[in-house]
């Protein structure tokens, strides 16, 4: 509550300033003491989100997502900058960067990519923010608004206090217009000269406009602060048609790209199905599906969704789902007990007998034994042993 | 004059200590479809939750307890409860709904296991936390379904000293909670029932 009434004075700043006061940007990075303290109070948060137990842990991921940031830096202006890229546990569509050159990608905005190329977009974008001083340009623009309306211009330490989190106001609350557009323009050419195909932002800005209109949700910040994402689309569009007309090649990667993120990928389905969002959860287990076709996990994960939806058919849905899971391997509990649940909701006693036992015989120290005990004695007192 | 105003303060004092002891030696909880017995020492915070009580200060150990109409929806997830759900698919949406609050950080479920309360068959979750200032924290959480409602009991403490010291406390206020106008539930939740 706290970080949020912060963030929305921050935003209330930020969003009536004017353009903020442009920064000579040179190749090497000499931090003044508005910048060291932005540092210092980003590092303060970055250990709290760290300590948070909400980072996805998956070396091959981030190996793979700093590579990336690697190829896109070498054509950056700031060469001296370096940039770590972690993924959230969160299902959301965000994305942010903290001005010390850590971003942050929302498992739900990597899930929902199809390429290489569209995660270039998206992480050269944020790159920019950091190159580009962004964090440090709204700190000016809020020093310059309150010094125009006092005598004295405020001390950077005043300005701390008063944003308390003056190190992520930025990030976490959307910079300006002026700004978004500056890091989608040159985020752009960064991918380019990357030789990604430019094309795939709009693709991703499609995908995830389709997706917010189709959950009803509020526009996340990386799509949906200043500017809207129709009028991101066609600045790109006009980029793309006047400055790359006729240039337009560069590759996706599709296949190395869903071949590293896919464990992600049923991950963060996981976290859509905890969240009720049944659709979304679905349409991601089965485009993970499209491309490896026989894990099992996948195939219990599109069991539970139907059997949690619950609606008309979903449970000969599940049965399915949970019958492949068990061929391709026989070893795995989890779609036994899913079995055992459904059948003795059914009334099915002898059928979910089976399959909690084998449940408990492959997975003894199950978190829900307890339950699968007391099915299992039910099913016998009720004379179906 | 000065009398006058010592007059003043004493009655100002006085009033104000009546006022706390009323408070602090709270026995039930407004009216409901529950009755619960309340042990000594237990009171409720102004201006919080109406049936949530505390015995330190919230922050350091709660119980709250509940009853919510089953088809309300949760803020954190789209699932809902229904009357045919067995208790450990209603355990599970708590779960969920718990595990997807952003407030709630290094969640980790330690037992989830069927429970009787009060008669109905139900579930009990044991859980650990820590908020965004890193305080660690445990709760201990019953719940059933009866009709259209949902009923749910837990006990919130600091993980440190607290949980420990007053546990004893909330399962006395769970052994005394009562369904005033008990509704049958359609869900033949017979498996706790046969513990």
């Amino acid at each position: 509550m706290k970080y949020l009434a912060l963030s929305m004075v921050a935003w209330c700043l930020v969003a009536g300033c004017a353009t903020p006061r442009p920064i000579p940007v040179t190749r090497t990075l000499t931090a003044n003491e508005e910048e060291q303290m932005l540092w210092r109070q980003a590092q303060e948060e970055l250990n709290a989100i760290n300590a948070s137990g909400v980072l996805y842990q998956d070396v091959e991921i981030e190996n793979y997502l700093n590579r990336i940031a690697a190829k896109l830096h070498a054509n950056s202006i700031s060469p001296d900058f370096s940039f770590q890229i972690k993924v959230v546990k969160d299902p959301s569509l965000n994305a942010f960067a903290f001005p010390n050159g850590v971003i942050y990608i929302h498992s739900g905005i990597l899930a929902r990519m199809d390429n290489e190329a569209q995660l270039a977009a998206l992480l050269a974008h944020e790159m920019v923010h950091c190159t580009h001083r962004h964090s440090l340009r709204v700190l000016r623009s809020i020093k310059d608004r309150t010094a125009a309306k006092n005598a004295r211009p405020p001390r950077v330490r005043e300005l701390a206090q008063l944003l308390g989190i003056t190190g992520s106001i930025a990030p976490l609350s959307g910079y300006t217009r002026e700004l978004e557009t500056e890091a989608d323009r040159i985020g752009l050419d960064l991918a380019v000269k990357a030789n990604y195909d430019p094309r795939e932002i709009l693709n991703l800005f499609e995908l995830l406009k389709q997706e917010i209109e189709l959950e009803g949700v509020k526009e996340p910040y990386f799509f949906g602060t200043h500017p809207k994402v129709g009028q991101r689309i066609e600045n790109v569009k006009n980029w793309l048609a006047e400055k790359y007309r006729g240039k337009i090649t560069g590759t996706k990667n599709t296949d190395v790209f869903q071949s590293k993120i896919s464990r992600l990928v049923l991950d963060n389905a996981r976290l859509d199905l905890r969240q009720g969002r049944f659709f979304v959860a679905q349409r991601t287990v089965e485009k993970f599906l499209a491309v490896k076709q026989d894990d099992a996990r996948a195939y219990f994960l599109l069991g539970e969704i139907f059997r949690q939806r619950g609606r008309q058919d979903d449970a000969a849905a599940a049965i399915k789902n949970y019958e492949k899971s068990i061929s391709l391997n026989p070893s795995f509990p989890e779609p036994h007990k899913a079995m055992g649940l459904i059948h003795y909701k059914d009334g099915e006693k002898r059928l979910a007998k089976k399959y909690f036992e084998s449940c408990l015989l492959l997975s003894p120290d199950t978190i829900d034994r307890a339950y699968i005990q007391g099915y299992l004695r039910l099913c016998v007192t009720n004379g179906e042993g | 004059m000065k009398k006058i105003i010592a007059l003043l303060i004493s009655l100002f004092l006085i009033t104000g200590c009546v006022s706390v002891a009323q408070e602090r030696s709270l026995k039930s909880l407004p009216d409901n479809e529950f009755s619960v017995e309340i042990p000594e020492g237990w009171w409720k915070p102004n201006h919080i939750n109406k049936y949530l009580i505390t015995k330190d200060g919230a922050f350091l150990q709660y119980v709250l307890i509940q009853q919510r109409p089953i088809d309300l929806p949760y803020r954190h997830t789209k699932k809902k409860l229904n009357q045919g759900m067995l208790p450990q698919e209603a355990a599970g949406i708590i779960i969920d709904e718990i595990a997807s609050d952003r407030r709630i950080l290094n969640f980790d479920v330690i037992e989830n296991a069927p429970a009787v309360i009060d008669g109905y068959a139900g579930f009990k979750i044991l859980f650990i936390y820590k908020d965004r200032k890193g305080s660690a924290f445990k709760t201990l959480y019953y719940g059933f379904i009866s009709g259209d409602s949902f009923f749910n009991l837990r006990y919130n403490a600091a993980m440190r000293h607290y949980f420990e010291k007053d546990i004893a406390d909330f399962e006395q206020i769970l052994s005394s909670f009562r369904v005033v106008k008990p509704k049958l539930s359609k869900a033949a939740l017979e498996i706790a029932l046969d513990r």
